[in-house]
């Protein structure tokens, strides 16, 4: 009898541990994480597409005569983000703020983030390469240019693209600390070393690469196409497949690798 | 989105517009979906913020729309605050939005009444039981939809309009005789209404599905949410408080 309860009190408190937000992440696991996040960017980019390019948005003299510092977008992201880190956001080490400078702590109530990551591989933040990879690169390739006056609406979708690329790219540490635990023979003589070649080519794995790129682009039609009851509309997506696939292959899948390596080079620290 | 100089909406191009809004809120559907419950989101009682007292939700979206004001998303007739008390002016140059509709029912805003059917029936039905921790990001993604779903709902001025102005003969002595239940019978489409609810179904099935490589798997039962939530928010109440908000500008539309 008491062997019963105590088993009950052990299962109860698994799923206290496992509340804190995963605890144990997988190679799989953060694989099919992964794969969830593709249809999270693919709708932000959609979202983003509704707009057109709105450049005032991005323009410091369009707000120079205001109180406001910097572009719309700047006040915007960095005034969103102190909401967001007040409310908690930023203790969950899968989020990653662009503006971490004087991000104020949380004020929401303590919640037990997941101890996984090694602790000096955790504070990896390429977000300004991000930046600038998403507005001089990105932005142009699938948004239509034009005007239509909804600069806060945009700068929101800009956010949450943002956002959804970021965590993506940043979840690299995630796989890295899963990959090295799976294998540290296969790791640890290579960190030492420093052989950053040899640590991108265990990183990589071709094939998967390759089905990620494929997937993408399938689901950027499968979401983006114009839905009817009549017909299916061959032909116009809301975003083309092909920039979808491209953001993948040249970007998101290469810095996320380079986080993976940043992460592990550090590992041993 | 019409610009400045365009005063031209049609019945067509608003559906359009609305047709088009389907895939936003569904998408907002799919990513809030993405969390379990996390009431601890909604309950004041656990969020204890300094200085503030509700819960981490009303926190967030209050806070969000103050900065969101600043930035200029409310001098657009077609966003709606949901906490308009002492929101701050816009700090940006306005831009000529077009002055389409009536001034007076212009400012309807029933906002309130879609809150309250946010959090006590929608949410329900879409997120599955549990918590994960992500208060703030469960918080994020109620502001998009919430916000989505409000648009579409208010959009109902514009169609309201376009419908006086296509027959103004027809609405007018059921204005003066206020006359609800005529103007509501007038403005009804059910055959409309019924496609509406249909294709909303059929999108939120097509992007709430796995997608694979592997096409045997595609819509094999593998989804991301249920797509019968999505017909319900139409049916239920996105159809129904799109044409009250009609009924209640077309009431007002000769004052």
């Amino acid at each position: 009898m008491l062997r019963f309860l105590v088993s009950v009190l052990v299962l109860a408190s698994c799923k206290e541990v496992q509340k804190m937000a995963k605890a144990q992440y997988t190679v799989d696991s953060a694989r099919a994480c992964l794969v969830r996040q593709e249809d999270t960017i693919i709708f932000a980019l959609i979202e983003r597409a509704k707009f057109p390019l709105n450049s005032p948005t991005y323009n410091h003299t369009f707000t120079s005569i205001s109180q406001i510092q910097g572009s719309l977008l700047h006040f915007f992201i960095r005034n969103t983000e102190a909401i967001q880190s007040k409310a908690g956001r930023y203790t969950n080490p899968e989020e990653i703020p662009f503006f971490p400078e004087n991000l104020p702590p949380s004020v929401a109530p303590y919640y037990p983030s997941s101890e996984f990551l090694h602790s000096a591989g955790a504070l990896i933040n390429i977000n300004k390469d991000i930046w600038k990879l998403y507005f001089h690169v990105l932005l142009p390739m699938f948004v239509a240019s034009g005007d239509d006056g909804n600069y806060a609406q945009t700068a929101a979708a800009d956010l949450t693209l943002l956002q959804a690329i970021s965590r993506r790219i940043h979840y690299g540490r995630f796989v890295a600390e899963a990959k090295f635990r799976e294998t540290p023979q296969i790791f640890e003589s290579l960190i030492r070393a420093k052989d950053r070649k040899a640590l991108m080519k265990v990183l990589t794995l071709e094939s998967i690469e390759k089905m990620v790129v494929k997937r993408v682009e399938k689901k950027a039609m499968v979401f983006g196409h114009e839905v009817s009851l009549e017909h299916v509309k061959e032909g116009t997506y809301k975003v083309d497949p092909s920039v979808v696939s491209l953001l993948y292959q040249k970007w998101l899948i290469p810095l996320t690798k380079n986080v993976e390596l940043e992460y592990l080079l550090r590992r041993l620290d | 989105m019409a610009k400045a100089e365009e005063n031209v909406y049609t019945l067509a191009s608003l559906r359009e517009h609305l047709i088009r809004q389907e895939d936003t809120i569904i998408y907002g559907l799919i990513e809030r979906a993405k969390f379990p419950s996390n009431s601890n989101t909604y309950d004041d009682k656990y969020a204890q913020i300094p200085g503030f007292s509700g819960s981490l939700v009303e926190f967030v979206v209050k806070n969000a729309e103050d900065v969101q004001a600043k930035a200029g998303r409310y001098t657009n007739p077609k966003e709606h605050p949901f906490f308009p008390e002492n929101l701050p002016p816009s700090n940006v140059p306005s831009y000529p939005f077009s002055q389409f509709l009536h001034p007076g029912p212009a400012s309807i805003n029933i906002n309130k009444s879609i809150w309250k059917m946010y959090f006590q029936d929608l949410l329900p039905l879409l997120a599955t039981s549990g918590d994960d921790g992500n208060y703030a990001q469960t918080a994020a993604a109620d502001l998009s939809l919430l916000q989505a779903i409000s648009s579409r709902i208010h959009y109902g001025k514009f169609v309201a309009e376009v419908k006086f102005r296509d027959a103004p003969q027809d609405y007018e002595p059921l204005i003066r005789a206020k006359d609800r239940e005529g103007v509501m019978k007038l403005l009804t489409f059910t055959d409309v209404e019924e496609t509406v609810r249909k294709r909303v179904e059929k999108k939120a099935t097509v992007f709430g599905q796995e997608v694979s490589l592997d096409s045997d798997n595609d819509g094999n039962g593998k989804r991301k949410f249920d797509p019968t939530v999505a017909s319900r928010l139409y049916k239920n109440w996105m159809i129904p408080l799109t044409k009250e908000i009609e009924v209640e500008y077309l009431l007002r539309r000769l004052d």
